[in-house]
């Protein structure tokens, strides 16, 4: 009885096995593309934005013809934000869903833990989101790119904001994790090369990631002789973070406030006008700051089809997978390492201008956008950005000696 | 020095926030010997059906603050009924399982009910802005958490000492035999004590409303703290509960101001030295609390 029923199981798994090879064999196969994001937790709505920017990009392509004559297709997995979790994330997108290419990555942290691992799989990676600047800098490698903007092209552009203030000592609260001690560590060396009077403070705050209450570090900051502090807080923790400092009356005192992700749309619609205005924020990417017709498409697109403007994180992952099209086509092929070589020093047309991976480090030359805090906008609910600055991408940019990666 | 009573007011809203959820994780596990994982989702349910009831039906706060934690405590009801009955004879092992289950369910609906977007809700107007108080600026809103979570232990003290209800409560959780032999019905003591564990997650929830942005991860972070209050109070123990979460609340309020360096690691060191020195929690009674 029992080794029948196994027989019947091994005869039918053979049957299902040819008829689904023999079924994939008559028509074009897509071409299949790996989404690593967070699609859990708190940080959901990261993972989210990623794939509403995708959708987009995706149905474009396909609806005009695809990428070599194929369709694509995506298969998407969550990360959870732990790098072990990516790594076998990876590993079956790679492995069992047969992917030709991966997208993602929403954590400096997971995005430290994966990249090492990249050569071993063959296929590109272009990060979408994750700023560490290690993983195009020490931890570099031939198959790993990025198309958004890191911490340390963003700090260079805060360093240029922050000196031209009257503040000269400056503090930061940040999360208690790489990315807030390398915002706090990249901001300070490039503000005291261009301005080497200010005193960087050495009473610094790192409240834990995803602390909800903040108060403790407000109040020390207001304590303190601070006259500029750097806030690398994002997230649902940056929203936590604003609404207590209104009601501890932070933005009343004379400081300079700067938010290094508080121009992100999730973070100003849920506050609203809650995000006092004449602070700094900045993003990866300004849905206003850009006048192409790409741009405007992909705006308009975006808020047809899900009511608000994108996110830096969705544009990010909308690129990347136009940023596929344009390599695979240019290579021929969806091999990973012919996709991974056409891409190094490719230029493309994205919505936030034109965008060329540096062929030194496979960076992403791309622009941080600063503004400061206005009046709500009347039809998205959100704070506008005054002053907006579009910083050079290749003038923020470290040198490639400066990364220290070796391709 | 003026940040002392900062301190110390923040101290006490984080701490007894903390306590009204503590206290219902370890009542659910004094009495139904449960360790109910899902607490934290149970919270996270109030915030967002007060978020629903206030930002969307335009209730006001107060309504809420009465309807999402009946709301929360019926669904309990059900998850008794339909899950948690057949485990309750079980190990103890055997319900983390399933309460972990259970929380994967509510974290997900959560998310595809209301999104993954973060949320916020206003406090009533009564409530907002801020009131000078021991030389610093405090936020009105905080002195109420303040308030209601002292007239909570109030009356969860009364409820436990001087009530009939309160004495079946220890007497199902002490020997649930013997108080059916004095014709106690144990069955519906079980799923009304889970009901009221959940209704108090679920007032953390509401009061935690206004003041902590709403995430589907919000149920995972409170979850985290309430096991660290748990173990430093004492499992299944009321005033454990109590003494924990303001240990707990002056780790936060206090280290973040005097000792920011390792504010991340204090709350750790604290489980620790607990359970070097008295492994069943300050207040713990051990194999049989």
């Amino acid at each position: 009885m029992k080794t029948s029923s196994i027989k019947k199981l091994l005869v039918a798994m053979t049957a299902t096995a040819t008829l689904g090879t023999a079924g994939i064999s008559y028509a074009e196969e897509p071409i299949r593309l790996g989404g690593l994001y967070i699609l859990s937790g708190s940080a959901a709505t990261y993972g989210e934005f990623a794939q509403k920017g995708i959708n987009l990009a995706v149905d474009e392509i396909n609806s005009s013809g695809g990428i070599l004559g194929r369709q694509v297709e995506m298969v998407y997995e969550d990360t959870q934000g732990k790098a072990s979790v990516a790594i076998q994330a990876a590993r079956k997108l790679v492995y069992s869903e047969g992917v030709d290419a991966l997208v993602g990555l929403d954590s400096s942290g997971v995005a430290q833990g994966m990249v090492p691992t990249m050569p071993e799989l063959q296929k590109p990676l272009i990060i979408t989101h994750a700023a560490t600047p290690d993983v195009t800098g020490k931890l570099c490698n031939s198959f790993t790119y990025r198309i958004s903007v890191n911490v340390a092209q963003n700090m260079k552009a805060a360093a240029l904001v922050a000196a031209e203030t009257d503040a000269t000592n400056w503090t930061t609260i940040g999360p208690d994790y790489a990315f807030g001690h390398q915002s706090w560590e990249f901001f300070g060396n490039y503000l005291k090369e261009i301005n080497p009077d200010v005193n960087l403070m050495s009473e610094t705050n790192f409240p834990r990631f995803g602390a909800e209450d903040f108060t403790p570090f407000i109040d020390r900051v207001m304590d303190s002789d601070a006259e500029g502090v750097l806030i690398s807080v994002w997230g649902g923790d940056l929203v936590n973070f604003v609404r207590q400092a209104n009601t501890r009356g932070f933005f009343e005192e004379d400081l300079e406030v700067m938010f290094t992700v508080g121009a992100a749309t999730e973070v100003l619609t849920a506050l609203g006008e809650e995000m006092p205005e004449g602070v700094h924020l900045s993003t990866r990417y300004w849905y206003e700051a850009y006048d192409n017709d790409i741009n405007d498409r992909f705006v308009k697109a975006y808020l047809d089809a899900y009511g608000n403007p994108p996110s830096y994180n969705a544009e990010g992952a909308y690129a990347a997978i136009y940023a596929y099209k344009q390599a695979m086509e240019a290579a021929g092929s969806t091999e990973g390492p012919a996709v991974a070589k056409a891409l190094s020093g490719m230029s493309m047309d994205a919505p936030n201008g034109t965008v060329t991976f540096r062929k030194g480090d496979n960076q992403a030359m791309v622009s941080p956008n600063w503004g400061v805090s206005g009046s709500m906008h009347p039809e998205h609910g959100i704070r506008t950005l005054n002053n907006l600055q579009i910083f050079d991408g290749e003038k923020v940019a470290r040198t490639v000696e400066e990364t220290g990666c070796k391709l | 020095m003026s940040g002392i009573g900062a301190a110390l007011l923040n101290s006490l809203d984080i701490g007894l926030l903390l306590f009204i959820i503590a206290v219902g994780l370890n009542i659910v596990f004094g009495v139904l010997n449960i360790i109910n994982f899902a607490h934290g989702a149970l919270y996270m349910l109030g915030a967002y059906l007060a978020f629903t009831l206030i930002n969307i039906a335009g209730m006001p706060f107060w309504a809420a603050l009465i309807l999402a934690p009946i709301g929360v405590a019926i669904l309990a009801v059900i998850i008794d009924r339909l899950l948690l009955r057949f485990i309750y004879s079980r190990d103890v092992a055997d319900s983390l399982l399933l309460t972990f289950a259970i929380l994967l369910i509510i974290n997900e609906s959560v998310r595809m009910i209301w999104g993954s977007g973060i949320h916020v809700v206003q406090p009533p107007d009564l409530l907002s802005g801020s009131v000078r108080l021991l030389g610093s600026s405090v936020a009105t809103y905080s002195l109420f958490v303040i308030v209601i979570g002292l007239l909570l232990l109030a009356g969860l003290w009364y409820l436990f000492n001087r009530t009939r209800v309160g004495r079946i409560m220890r007497a199902a959780a002490l020997d649930r035999d013997m108080a059916e032999a004095l014709c106690i019905n144990t069955r519906l003591v079980v799923t009304g004590v889970f009901a009221f564990g959940a209704w108090l997650a679920a007032v953390g929830g509401v009061m935690a409303a206004p003041m902590r942005a709403l995430d589907p991860g919000m149920g995972d972070k409170i979850i985290i703290e309430s096991f660290i209050v748990v173990v430093i109070g004492g499992l299944g123990s009321f005033p454990g509960a109590l003494l924990g979460a303001i240990i707990l609340g002056l780790i936060h309020g206090f280290g973040g101001r005097y000792l920011p360096e390792v504010n991340l690691l204090l709350p750790f060191v604290g489980m620790a030295l607990v359970l070097l020195f008295k492994p069943h929690g300050i207040m713990g009674k051990g194999a049989n609390a």
